[in-house]
């Protein structure tokens, strides 16, 4: 019986592509719409972060701490916990993802601007450049391969992640694998999860080649 | 029910998608009907009523055999981590090959999406007869199990002083000694680290499996989520974070019983 279910239940059917199409790309636009939303209140709050730890040197220790604490909270755990506070809103499944994304943004900001020598920035000093110029026009390029690849780590990890807060009836693509799963019906689980993939993949290539687009000079060094 | 023990043992034999009951009537949020039906609980009680209660704790839909289920689970995938990766990571890293793999791993190890291999792993597993439960499940922690493991295996043999190696060569022992008794000794601290960051990911995500048609600690949550029961939401959520933080802890002492030598190289790295 459940053999027979199972043989006339292909793993994909290639027509609900086109026939679902309305329902898969509404997943994979809120899908990048939580990937951006949690990514780009990251950046925002791991900058203010970063300036700290940059600034005054005792903040590194707690917020290191904190950041790592976060990280190793379970996904689903969170995802859980904040239901009561935030129902199932769409800020249940942002607070969580932002959580995720500071421990690797701020300690791959921390490193890029650690890794500007100090003679570059006594030399911009002494071109009589203002403090803001300074970390501006010469400190944040030369950080700019840390803060990318910091960026492309988050990202990837929160695509990833967002398909688990279908749990909580946000998710994206993972509300498809969650229906498929529900109905049995393989083809959603299939498209859900591969697009899923793929969409990490993709959106890791788009910030490498921004990355490069941004940072002309590291390509010339290499060459 | 099948365990996982006996699922290992007779992998052909299991019956396919014995999971699969009539699907009940679906809500946005209905997840996935479990083996066991859903554990009773009204909705009014307080989470630390609920968590006190020494009836939320027995029986199978109790939190002891559901912590059995998981901690079990979690504990097979990073035995199976180690055992492949530590040997295969410290030999590449006493050959010094395989270098690629580490940076790879260094992406990797934040960034496996679970949920989306273990979904798309359940039709095939199902197709092949093998169950929904817990073979998906499984393969999706391993490889999440496996980059922290494999990196910082790798990093340990790598940092490990070229003057002792040299010596420990010098003094006549063999290749093989030289990496079981000097290097992975040597690494030991940074590799059990390594094991402890596997294992806090794979214990904090091994609960979607709850909503992958499995059970174990997750299954609060899910039933919480779709019995709209928040105690039980909320109860479920600490019971996994306790887990998480109680591996971190355990593992991280485990890292300090080592001897002192041992313990001076990682603080030098």
């Amino acid at each position: 019986m459940i053999q027979l279910a199972q043989a006339a239940n292909p793993i994909i059917r290639w027509e609900y592509f086109v026939d679902e199409w309305d329902q898969i790309s509404e997943a994979l636009i809120q899908h990048l719409q939580l990937t951006v939303a949690a990514v780009g209140i990251g950046i925002a709050l791991s900058a203010v972060l970063t300036a700290a730890v940059l600034r005054f040197h005792w903040t590194a220790t707690p917020i290191s701490g904190v950041t790592g604490v976060l990280y190793t909270i379970p996904s689903v755990a969170l995802f859980g916990v904040l239901v009561p506070y935030t129902g199932l809103t769409i800020w249940t499944a942002v607070i969580p993802l932002t959580a995720y994304t500071l421990l690797i943004l701020v300690t791959n900001f921390v490193a890029g601007f650690r890794s500007v020598p100090p003679a570059v920035r006594d030399a911009a000093d002494g071109m009589g450049l203002t403090p803001v110029r300074r970390v501006l026009g010469v400190e944040l390029p030369v950080a700019a391969p840390y803060i990318i690849t910091g960026i492309r780590i988050a990202t990837v990890s929160t695509v990833g992640l967002v398909t688990v807060a279908a749990i909580i009836g946000q998710g994206g693509l993972g509300r498809l694998i969650l229906d498929g799963l529900r109905r049995t019906f393989w083809t959603p689980m299939v498209i859900g999860a591969m697009l899923s993939i793929v969409l990490a993949l993709v959106l890791d290539l788009v910030i490498q080649m921004v990355g490069r687009l941004v940072t002309p000079w590291t390509r010339r060094s290499r060459a | 029910m099948t365990t996982l023990a006996t699922s290992i043992g007779s992998l052909p034999a299991l019956p396919a998608a014995t999971w699969l009951p009539s699907v009940p009537a679906m809500s946005s949020l209905h997840p996935l009907p479990s083996l066991l039906g859903q554990a009773a609980v009204p909705r009014d009680i307080g989470v630390f009523e609920w968590l006190f209660d020494p009836d939320s704790w027995s029986g199978p839909t109790g939190i002891w055999s559901s912590l059995w289920e998981t901690v079990r689970l979690c504990a097979i995938v990073v035995a199976v981590a180690v055992a492949v990766t530590v040997p295969l990571a410290a030999l590449l890293s006493h050959q010094r090959r395989g270098e690629f793999v580490a940076t790879w791993a260094v992406t990797l190890s934040r960034a496996v999406p679970t949920f989306a291999i273990a979904g798309l792993l359940v039709p095939i597993s199902l197709r092949q007869g093998w169950g929904s439960e817990p073979w998906p499940i499984f393969v999706a922690l391993l490889l999440l199990a496996l980059p922290p493991i494999y990196l910082n295996t790798y990093t340990a043999i790598r940092q490990v002083d070229a003057a002792t190696v040299d010596a420990a060569r010098a003094v006549g022992l063999t290749e093989t000694n030289v990496l079981l008794k000097v290097e992975l000794s040597l690494g030991a601290a940074l590799i059990i680290s390594g094991i402890r960051v596997a294992a806090v990911q794979v214990v904090a995500t091994e609960p979607i499996r709850a909503f992958l048609g499995g059970d174990g600690l997750g299954r609060y949550l899910r039933d919480g989520l779709g019995q709209n029961n928040n105690s039980l939401v909320i109860a479920g959520g600490l019971l996994i974070a306790l887990l998480a933080a109680v591996t971190g802890l355990s593992l991280g002492a485990f890292e300090r019983f080592l001897p002192r030598g041992v313990r001076r190289l990682r603080k030098a790295s």
